[in-house]
């Protein structure tokens, strides 16, 4: 172990790629639901997608309050976590979108073998799943802004305890910029309530995952480690 | 493995957890600290293993200040009950993350300690009983092999048996590979043994920096017939008493000399070494 976090990312990307595939499974259930007792015209990957983005946050909320204290207990500094935590945000929201992908042409090709169009509802940087490229750069900048909010939160959380719920608008403000810059709504609550989110350029989500980046590390970089479990 | 603090602080807020201390371990021993609830010693571990930063004065492990200082850091393990070393996961998870982590892990050796505490390799640590996991805190920290070792009442959760098999494993590992280690404990008479220096804190100072030895010779206990005991003992400080059937014996503050030695076996009395706990009571304050 020196300057790469690999059992980090590898541990965390086993369990991610299992959680992924029973996920897929429980979509495709649904979808198969869907198309038995009514109409199947449109994706269900698309807002099945939603709660990917709160497992990012949850990854990030995680790597401060798990990852920093193994890091520390066993003699490493808070800088190397620091310089660890940030490739691993860099690498795992990209693997998060490779899966997000896999599950849009996995839907793609059973939609296909039933006659079924794959419509998408929300607005993205794609008009097609199959542009792949796109797809992989939509929601690489969504799960960067996510998990970094998630760390952010996470990071306040641990140091101040209940303290953290005055940075928790703060998160909200870096999931917002990245949801805007690359889509139209916040999942789940944002279009129930009608919130739509004007249109950003996306590269306003990597300077939201990077501030939210920065942030954490203002917090972490002297944070004792807690005496409570 | 030598250790320096001098002038340390430490604040948490209004309240002072640790006021001005200062000493110097030079390594290569087994020390044993000990202070009453709140004296510091969490805080003092947590300042020396850098997962805490002081408030102001200096902390150096092997000549290197040690906060966020990567070269001092990886020579030292802290572990404390909180799991932080070890609540990652399995039982599995916990090692194989320890041994990408820490440069000096011994994997061999942690094996060995994982059968010899019979600890469940798939179990995840935070469902494991309070025992279970104080023995993952403690075949983590040996396993570590760090210079700098210390435990703060790390394995206070662990049954008798456990325990007894953790200081033998402590003791047996410490002769194969030297380094500075330091136990915080409240089970003072059961780990007593182990220590080769005492440093007992009170209200965030230094109270005793000593050998062992010649901090036990501070005190002598008194044994004998109870009526002896009340005799030769009127007029000394006596730190505290046990009494069984008509046998009885004192312990007693302060050396004895010659004469009263040759009283005390003209009485029929045996004079041994005095309880650290007796000692380490009478020195913070008293029982309350």
């Amino acid at each position: 172990m020196r300057g790469f976090p690999t059992r980090l990312l590898a541990a965390n990307a086993l369990i991610t790629a299992m959680l992924w595939a029973g996920f897929v499974a429980v979509v495709a259930i649904v979808a198969v639901g869907i198309g038995l007792f009514g109409t199947l015209g449109r994706s269900v990957w698309e807002p099945a997608s939603q709660f990917v983005r709160f497992y990012a946050l949850f990854f990030g909320i995680a790597l401060v309050r798990e990852w920093m204290p193994l890091y520390l207990a066993h003699g490493r500094t808070r800088r190397l976590f620091g310089l660890h935590g940030g490739i691993t945000i860099a690498l795992f929201a990209p693997f998060l979108a490779v899966l997000a992908a896999l599950a849009y042409l996995v839907e793609r090709g059973a939609y296909a073998l039933a006659d079924v169009p794959q419509n998408l509802d929300r607005r993205h940087l794609f008009t097609d799943p199959l542009q792949v490229h796109l797809v992989l750069a939509e929601y690489s900048l969504q799960y960067l802004a996510w998990i970094a909010a998630g760390a952010l939160v996470g990071a306040a959380f641990y140091r101040w305890e209940g303290g953290g719920l005055l940075v928790i608008p703060l998160g909200v403000v870096i999931v917002a910029l990245g949801e805007a810059a690359t889509g139209d709504a916040l999942p789940l609550i944002g279009e129930r309530l009608g919130l739509a989110l004007p249109q950003i350029p996306a590269v306003a989500a990597l300077g939201a995952a990077l501030l939210g980046a920065a942030l954490t590390w203002m917090i972490v970089r002297d944070v004792p480690v807690r005496n409570r479990a | 493995m030598r250790v320096e603090v001098e002038d340390l602080v430490l604040r948490y807020g209004d309240v002072t957890a640790l006021d001005g201390m200062s000493f110097s371990l030079e390594g290569g021993k087994i020390y044993g600290l000990l202070g009453r609830n709140g004296s510091g010693k969490t805080s003092l571990m947590s300042v020396l293993a850098a997962f805490r930063k002081q408030t102001a004065g200096r902390v150096s492990v092997g000549g290197r200040p040690v906060f966020e200082n990567g070269e001092a850091v990886r020579d030292i393990a802290l572990i404390r009950d909180t799991g932080e070393a070890v609540t990652i996961g399995t039982a599995e998870d916990a090692l194989y993350f320890a041994e990408w982590l820490r440069p000096s892990w011994d994997s061999e050796y942690a094996e060995s300690l994982m059968e010899l505490f019979k600890l469940p390799r798939k179990k995840n640590v935070k469902e494991m009983s309070k025992g279970q996991r104080s023995a993952m805190g403690v075949v983590v920290g040996l396993a570590s092999r760090a210079p700098l070792t210390m435990f703060d009442e790390s394995y206070l959760g662990m049954d008798a048996p456990s325990r007894q098999a953790f200081y033998d494993a402590l003791l047996a590992d410490y002769i194969a590979h030297p380094r500075t280690i330091i136990l915080s404990t409240h089970l003072i008479e059961e780990v007593s043994g182990l220590f080769e220096e005492v440093v007992i804190i009170h209200e965030g100072k230094v109270l005793v920096h000593e050998e062992s030895e010649a901090l036990l010779s501070r005190g002598v206990s008194v044994t004998g017939q109870a009526a002896h005991v009340d005799t030769f003992t009127a007029g000394l400080r006596v730190l505290g008493e046990r009494q069984l059937g008509p046998t009885k014996s004192a312990m007693v503050y302060g050396e004895l000399d010659a004469a009263r030695r040759r009283k005390a076996v003209e009485a029929g009395l045996e004079l041994g070494p005095i309880n650290m706990q007796d000692l380490f009571i009478h020195l913070t304050g008293g029982s309350s």
